[in-house]
């Protein structure tokens, strides 16, 4: 049987009863330093730095605030911000082990840790 | 001696008195990629004084050609001149002049 077309006009379908799963609310502003603070001032370097911005690139999770949102708009020229969800905050060990590529493979077992009498 | 800038060292720095194609088009993606951020701060839902005062600046679509690549200067002639010639221009926003020049 051909798939059944539907017409823009027509109304659109009410959301599933998972919704908040699909497209759950934003809680947090994800921060990516794209352009160094350098001779910019003290005043907006210091701001990089409450952020916990240290070198560019570098992106950093901070739960939605007016302070957080001050500290954005002064390096709104600086900085990358996307809203993301808590389900998405990543510490700055947890960026680094989703980075690193796969070994290939699994260490088994060692045989320098077992009894060294044993042959 | 005439104080030009070969006589002083001979090297010369030549800065063009207009931004190139290219240099207009970074300048029009530098200010969209502002908008984004003021955008994703708005629709965060926090208020806060420093948002009220950017979004009182004009988006990129909203800017007429003179105000993205040019600014008041009151010594010029005709009142503009390039805005690349603001130091930091391009991590500094700069989006309005007075009114009539």
């Amino acid at each position: 049987m051909a798939p059944v077309r539907c017409l823009a006009t027509e109304a659109a379908q009410p959301l599933p009863a998972n919704a908040e799963s699909i497209s759950p609310t934003n809680t947090h502003f994800k921060i990516t330093l794209r352009r160094s603070a350098l001779a910019l001032g003290e005043k907006k370097q210091k701001t990089l730095l409450s952020l916990g911005l240290t070198r560019r690139f570098q992106t950093v999770y901070l739960p939605h605030c007016p302070s957080a949102a001050g500290k954005i708009l002064l390096l709104k020229e600086l900085v990358e911000v996307e809203n993301v969800p808590a389900s998405a905050v990543r510490t700055k060990q947890e960026q680094r082990q989703e980075r690193k590529a796969p070994k290939g493979y699994v260490v088994k077992g060692n045989k320098l840790r077992e009894s060294p009498w044993d042959i | 001696m005439r104080p030009s800038s070969v006589y002083l060292g001979g090297l010369l720095w030549k800065v063009p008195w207009k931004l190139s194609p290219t240099r207009k088009a970074n300048t029009r993606a530098r200010l969209k990629k502002v908008d984004a951020v003021i955008e994703a701060v708005r629709s965060s839902g926090i208020q806060c004084v420093a948002l009220d005062k950017a979004l009182q600046l004009p988006k990129e679509h909203e800017m007429h050609p003179r105000d993205k690549y040019t600014m008041f200067s009151a010594t010029t002639r005709g009142y503009r001149k390039g805005i690349h010639k603001m130091p930091k221009w391009t991590r500094l926003t700069h989006r309005v002049n007075p009114k009539g020049f």
